[in-house]
């Protein structure tokens, strides 16, 4: 049986606070200014599977920009000295962060896929049978930086039943 | 002491090296595993003090190399830093002997919270 997802963006929101605490922003002047719109750009993107009590999707997405200006951030270095590796490797952890805090607010028998990483807008990939419930989306220092959810429709039916 | 950090996240990896040096603890000598069985087999062969392991990885999930690390007799100082931390990860963690969990985002603070009174 499928179970009602109490994961809403109020929750998302506040891990990505975290997250910007933590790794992104410790020094508290970017954060990721909210600007709600769902239909933003992005260039590169990661996810994260989540299949068991809930199934879906944790999708982190950007520009091409801010995902240099995360690994740099991430390691502590200049923007020109990051490399398309640090990239990759950045965008999968940014998912991997946010899908395991999102696995914790689930309810158990949820298991957590390893990330997934493509240097393509999210608009390239497609999540079939899936249905966004909620996102953040906003500009981190001018740049478009969006974090959503997406359920597998098996489960809505599931509830419907 | 010899500490060895567990993640298949190479970022991550220079995360929790940068962190414990912010906490005060880089004076210690640090070793890498970028996935569960190669921190199985590292800390069979270089003996370290602590293992700080990530959970999910490929080849081996964290809990896994720290199960088969007591079944093989060896009790080095284990623990976890993971985005995942449900009660059950925190209980299975716990029963098989696991020092802590730490909760990715981390900060200095909370590492100089959990490794002061291990690492002194």
């Amino acid at each position: 049986m499928s179970v009602e997802v109490e994961v809403d963006e109020n929750d998302l929101a506040e891990m990505v606070e975290q997250v910007w605490e933590a790794y992104l922003d410790p020094e508290g002047v970017s954060p990721l200014m909210q600007t709600y719109d769902e239909n933003q750009p992005s260039e590169v993107h990661s996810s994260v599977s989540i299949t068991g009590s809930w199934s879906g999707h944790i999708v982190y997405s950007s520009s091409r920009a801010a995902a240099q200006r995360a690994a740099a951030a991430f390691l502590a270095m200049e923007l020109d000295e990051v490399s398309e590796e640090d990239i990759s490797d950045t965008l999968g952890e940014l998912a991997n962060i946010v899908g395991g805090n999102v696995k914790a607010m689930l309810p158990p028998g949820a298991q957590l896929s390893l990330p997934q990483v493509v240097l393509a807008p999210e608009s390239s990939a497609r999540y079939p049978n899936t249905e966004r419930i909620s996102g953040v989306y906003g500009l981190w220092e001018g740049e478009p930086v969006s974090i959503s959810m997406w359920q597998s429709s098996t489960d809505t039916k599931e509830e419907g039943a | 002491m010899k500490i060895l950090i567990a993640d298949d996240s190479r970022v991550m990896r220079q995360i929790v090296v940068r962190t414990l040096r912010q906490a005060g603890f880089g004076d210690h000598d640090l070793i890498e595993a970028a996935d569960g069985q190669e921190a199985f087999d590292k800390t069979t062969s270089e003996q370290p003090d602590l293992v700080i392991s990530d959970w999910n990885m490929p080849q081996m999930t964290g809990i896994e190399v720290l199960r088969q690390l007591r079944a093989a007799g060896n009790s080095v100082k284990f623990g976890f830093v993971t985005s995942e931390c449900t009660p059950e990860m925190k209980t299975a963690a716990e029963a098989s002997g696991s020092a802590f969990f730490i909760v990715k985002p981390f900060t200095a603070e909370r590492f100089d919270e959990v490794f002061a009174p291990i690492l002194g």
